[in-house]
């Protein structure tokens, strides 16, 4: 403060900088198929931790050398230096946005190009970033506690939905062995890297000599929350799905719904605690960058840099882009690199002393609102089925649709109205053509994203066409995994049977749901399903429903077995 | 500048007066000839209204020269050179220009043949309103008392709730052709002298025509002129203005504004009501816990009622998307033109409601909303939910107690609907994060705007954050006051 030395941040504002920075691109980029994973992957964060908590001690006594490249090394040294820490900038601003691209169209807004996201997380990113430490330190301290807190809560209510029985499957598929420890460490080390970059920023810290306590709190921290994830998610997704999945934290809360009904899922919550901690990171980056260029005698990376990220971001070689690459620059060229850089550093013994522009990025901004804005639909034209049937039919698969009766689920009945439940079924030779089929009859957008419940065919079940049914599922990224699965003879009957006005969806959603606790009925979810799936190829024994004259019957054991 | 003598002949003062003030109508130069026998010639001038006759017959001079008809004219200067300066509404003023600013003040000016000085005769000045009612800032439980738009009134009421010399009120006229009074208030031991040196700075930068209306002085000297948030707290409490002194902070007054500026602001103080000094902590803290809901209520409920009706849908339970799908229907605009479009229409009503006087604004307010809500619904303009938000979003609105700041925030609904509409989620994060951003790097006065919510190791105790310590927890003074002076609270003796 400037009344009270507000020209450098505190070390509260640092921790909170370093959670905000690294938490999202560790838990989306570090942890997932091939990735850091299972007990040797837990064991591998420990021993990062170890190695960076000695490490970062050591990198507060390089603060001076950082504090001007071109004194410290020699104008051509200096400034390649430069060039060497503003490469992994651009790469590294270039590999967030682009996972950031991707998976925001598929996860969480579809129908907006990658392109869109890019320019619009860029131009945001790179708002303000030239203008000293001191505005992102507050900026941490005001939102890093939230997120911190936040990030925590949601792996508590998590907890509910965690099975001990999975994570024995963890503790009996996974090993704790010396390479495959050294290996998971040496990926958390290279997650950290951006760590290398902190000297730039410690002249900015208060009391930076006593920073050292608060940088390895910081690693515990993270190294802390990423031990839990890596025990949650194998307690919720189970061991093998796990391994297959290459962005595993996205589903974790797919099935997860807060106390009294208020949300009926918060994995959008979730994602945007993510999101903006991604771009916290991708802003720190632009910080940097500008401080490095500043640093290096390069001019100013305030235009460049942000426009440089977003270009490679773009960029592709022979159909591979920045994601195919980065893991290799960064383990294999930039880490070995970092560290000699830093040991020439020390042994050469420098470390001695140490508004026309905003009206285009507002027309731009509008333009791509508008090129974004086709992708919205409104509630009014959705179709949201509340039970889906599936049955194999012939050469190609059969798919109805169970809707909601609109007037009485909006209780907005009207006396005299007294129609039979709306189904449509579309059959086609696979998924992708009842799609197709759907889009040319149908005026509504199909919402799928409210289905209480899936019937199985007999038919389906019995030919092992279900495992096409559950890869096509799996593509479509807003099916909630609290789904109750069923089986039965004719899937389309029973969503056409009249329950008395409530679609079947409700009505077996509530057959299962609406009882004391313990008359409570175990039903088989999806994600329970996908267990199965992952664990050994088959599919999980399901409840049957039988259709008989005066209603239907379920048996969560089925009859005979 | 040079300064115009006052001389010692009445005529040439005289002369010289009828000329400046040549075409001032309102400006009243009454020559008088004084003294038993032989008579000096005497002149006063003054305002017309801003001195009443009333005044002039009441006062300390006035009586003075009325005695003056019994007294030899040599006495009478003897008199005036000997007594004036003891009697207390009376000021000696040296030249023409100290002369006519004190006139223009709304005083009398009092000269003498044969005596090269004026005399001001204070007088109540101009005709103002008088202490009234706090009108935007209303308490249940507090003083009652409101800022006028006489400063001196209005330091008066400061000084009447902290009645130490350390209260310094420093004066100041900005505005070439206004000359608008400016007093700075401050407390000598408490205020960080760096801050002070900064305000009085900031006041001599430029050089301005006028400046009618703390409003003005306002825009005037903040830092960051571009950003929508205000940089000085404003208040119409002088129980508010005493409270912000005592915790280390300046205080403006301005002549013809009955709102008093503070600073440095933060925050955190836009959304203190006076009155969370006066009720017990457990409430306070929970109105200030509601405040801050209202203020995310304001901002975020129209985007993010956007945003998932229109991207995830999947986060709201059956029910109620259902419901929402149910009440669109028909409506033939987009959500996005529907929420707009009502919006805009209760700013209407709302602006309606201020300018139209008396019970008949109030009238406008709720008739004016619940007849357009329901022909709107009617005629399927919107959706019956779409009346719901923007009237949660406007009550929201209006329990932050700062107007200004809840305008800033207003503005900004605006910006979260249209992100919220076309980006959904990703929209609002990127929104919530350039606001972060940007409160982040702003300073009043060199505090940054996030204080408390940011702070050094050691500065707790001052009770200052969302939550409010109990009365007698709050032993320490906030970040704003001198760091020698941090104590405001002790216990005098250990029972």
């Amino acid at each position: 403060m400037k009344f009270a030395e507000n020209n450098r941040i505190s070390h509260r504002q640092l921790y909170r900088q370093m959670i905000l920075a690294f938490l999202a691109p560790f838990l989306l980029c570090l942890l997932g198929e091939g990735r850091v994973l299972g007990k040797s992957g837990i064991a591998g964060i420990f021993l990062a931790a170890a190695v960076l908590s000695v490490y970062v001690l050591l990198l507060l006594r390089m603060v001076p050398g950082y504090s001007d490249l071109v004194k410290s090394l020699g104008a051509v040294t200096g400034r390649a230096a430069g060039a060497f820490f503003l490469f992994y900038i651009v790469l590294t601003g270039a590999y967030l946005v682009s996972v950031l691209s991707e998976l925001t169209p598929a996860v969480l807004i579809t129908g907006i190009p990658g392109t869109v996201i890019s320019v619009l997380t860029v131009a945001v990113c790179s708002f303000g970033t030239h203008k000293g430490m001191q505005r992102r330190g507050r900026m941490a301290e005001v939102s890093g506690g939230i997120l911190l807190w936040g990030v925590v809560l949601m792996m508590i209510l998590c907890l509910g939905q965690s099975r001990m029985s999975y994570l024995k499957e963890m503790a009996e598929g996974s090993s704790v062995r010396g390479g495959e420890v050294i290996k998971n460490g040496y990926q958390v080390l290279c997650g950290f890297a951006g760590i290398g970059l902190l000297p730039f920023g410690l002249k900015d810290v208060e009391k930076k000599g006593k920073a050292g306590k608060t940088l390895i709190l910081g690693i515990v921290t993270l190294s802390g929350i990423m031990a839990g994830i890596l025990l949650l998610l194998p307690a919720v997704l189970g061991w093998e799905r796990l391994k297959a999945e290459p962005y595993p934290v996205l589903p974790l809360m797919a099935g997860a719904d807060l106390p009294g009904n208020v949300l009926a899922r918060f994995d959008v919550l979730w994602m945007g605690f993510l999101l903006y901690s991604l771009l916290f990171a991708i802003g720190s980056l632009f910080h940097y960058g500008h401080q490095i260029t500043l640093k290096a005698h390069m001019g100013t990376g305030r235009w460049w840099l942000p426009a440089a990220v977003f270009a490679v971001s773009l960029l592709k070689f022979g159909g591979r882009g920045i994601q195919d690459y980065y893991r290799f620059y960064l383990s294999r060229l930039f880490l070995p690199g970092l560290l000699l850089l830093q040991i020439y550093m020390a042994f050469r013994g420098t470390w001695k002393r140490r508004n026309r522009k905003a009206v285009s990025a507002v027309m731009l901004l509008a333009a791509l609102f508008c090129l974004s804005g086709c992708a919205a639909i409104e509630p009014e034209k959705r179709m949201y089925p509340l039970a889906l049937g599936v049955d194999a039919e012939g050469e190609g698969f059969s798919m109805t649709y169970g809707m909601p009766d609109l007037p009485q689920a909006t209780g907005q009945e009207k006396q005299e109205e007294n129609g039979s439940i709306p189904v449509l079924s579309i059959t086609g030779k696979d998924f992708q053509e009842i799609g197709e089929i759907y889009d040319r009859s149908q005026e509504k957008y199909l919402d799928i994203s409210h289905i209480q419940v899936i019937l199985l065919g007999n038919t389906l079940v019995e030919s092992g066409q279900w495992q096409e049914f559950f890869s096509y599922l799996k593509e479509e990224p807003f099916m909630g995994e609290n789904v109750y699965l069923f089986r039965t003879e004719d899937p389309e009957a029973v969503l056409a049977w009249d329950s008395g006005g409530t679609s079947a969806g409700a009505y077996l959603t509530g057959l299962l749901e609406n009882r004391l606790p313990e008359q409570q009925k175990e039903g088989v979810t999806l994600r329970q399903a996908y267990h199965q799936w992952y664990q050994d190829g088959s599919l999980v024994q399901l409840p049957r429903i039988i259709l008989e004259e005066k209603g239907i019957q379920v048996y969560l054991n089925p009859p005979g077995q | 500048m040079e300064k115009t003598k006052i001389s010692l002949n009445i005529r040439e003062n005289e002369a010289y007066i009828r000329k400046r003030c040549e075409n001032c109508a309102d400006i009243l130069i009454r020559p008088m000839r004084l003294g038993d026998g032989p008579k000096v010639d005497c002149l006063m001038v003054y305002i017309e209204v801003a001195v009443s006759n009333m005044m002039l017959d009441d006062s300390a001079i006035g009586k003075m020269v009325n005695h003056f008809w019994e007294v030899a004219p040599e006495q009478i200067q003897e008199f005036v050179r000997n007594n004036s300066l003891g009697i207390a509404d009376v000021k000696k003023l040296p030249d023409m220009e100290t002369a006519f600013a004190a006139l223009l003040a709304g005083n009398a000016v009092f000269f003498m043949d044969g005596y090269d000085q004026a005399m001001k005769i204070s007088s109540k000045g101009y005709p103002n309103m008088g202490v009234s009612g706090a009108e935007t800032e209303k308490v249940l439980r507090g003083s009652r008392e409101g800022f006028s738009d006489s400063v001196k009134v209005n330091s008066a009421l400061v000084r009447k709730r902290i009645r130490d010399t350390r209260l310094k009120v420093e004066e100041k006229t900005v505005g070439v052709r206004s000359r608008t009074m400016i007093q700075i208030l401050y407390i000598d031991d408490l205020v960080q002298e760096d801050l002070l040196e900064e305000v009085k700075n900031r006041l001599e930068e430029y050089e301005v025509d006028g400046i009618l209306d703390s409003g003005m002085l306002e825009q005037l000297t903040e830092e960051n002129w571009y950003s929508p948030f205000p940089q000085y707290q404003t208040t119409e409490r002088p129980d508010r203005a005493a409270q912000e002194l005592l915790n280390g902070k300046i205080v403006l007054i301005c002549d013809n504004s009955p709102y008093a500026l503070i600073l440095p602001s933060s925050f955190n103080g836009f959304m203190e009501s006076s009155e969370d000094w006066y009720h017990h902590f457990e409430m306070a803290s929970f109105l200030r816990v509601l405040r801050y809901l209202a203020l995310m209520t304001a901002t975020l409920l129209p985007g993010l009622y956007l945003a998932v009706i229109r991207f995830h849908t999947q986060i709201l339970p059956t029910n109620l998307i259902l419901s929402f799908a149910e009440a669109r229907e028909g409506v033939p605009f987009s959500s996005v033109v529907e929420l707009v479009f009502l919006e805009l229409a209760f700013e209407l009503i709302r602006e309606a409601g201020v300018r139209i006087p008396g019970s008949l604004g109030n009238a406008i307010g709720i008739v004016g909303g619940l007849i357009v809500g329901q022909a709107a619904v009617t005629a399927n303009l919107v959706s019956p939910i779409v009346v719901m938000i923007v009237a949660l979003t406007a009550l929201g609105g209006m329990v932050i107690p700062n107007e200004e700041f809840a305008s800033a925030f207003r503005l900004l609904k605006y910006l979260y609907l249209f992100l919220g509409g076309y980006l959904g989620i990703f929209g609002i994060v990127l929104g919530i994060y350039m606001t972060a951003a940007h409160l982040a790097g702003l300073l009043s006065f060199g505090m940054p705007y996030l204080v408390p919510f940011i702070k050094k190791e050691g500065q707790g105790g001052a009770g200052e954050g969302i939550l409010r310590l109990p009365f007698r927890k709050r032993s320490r003074r906030p970040v704003y006051a001198k760091q020698e002076e941090k104590l405001r609270l002790k216990r005098r003796k250990e029972p």
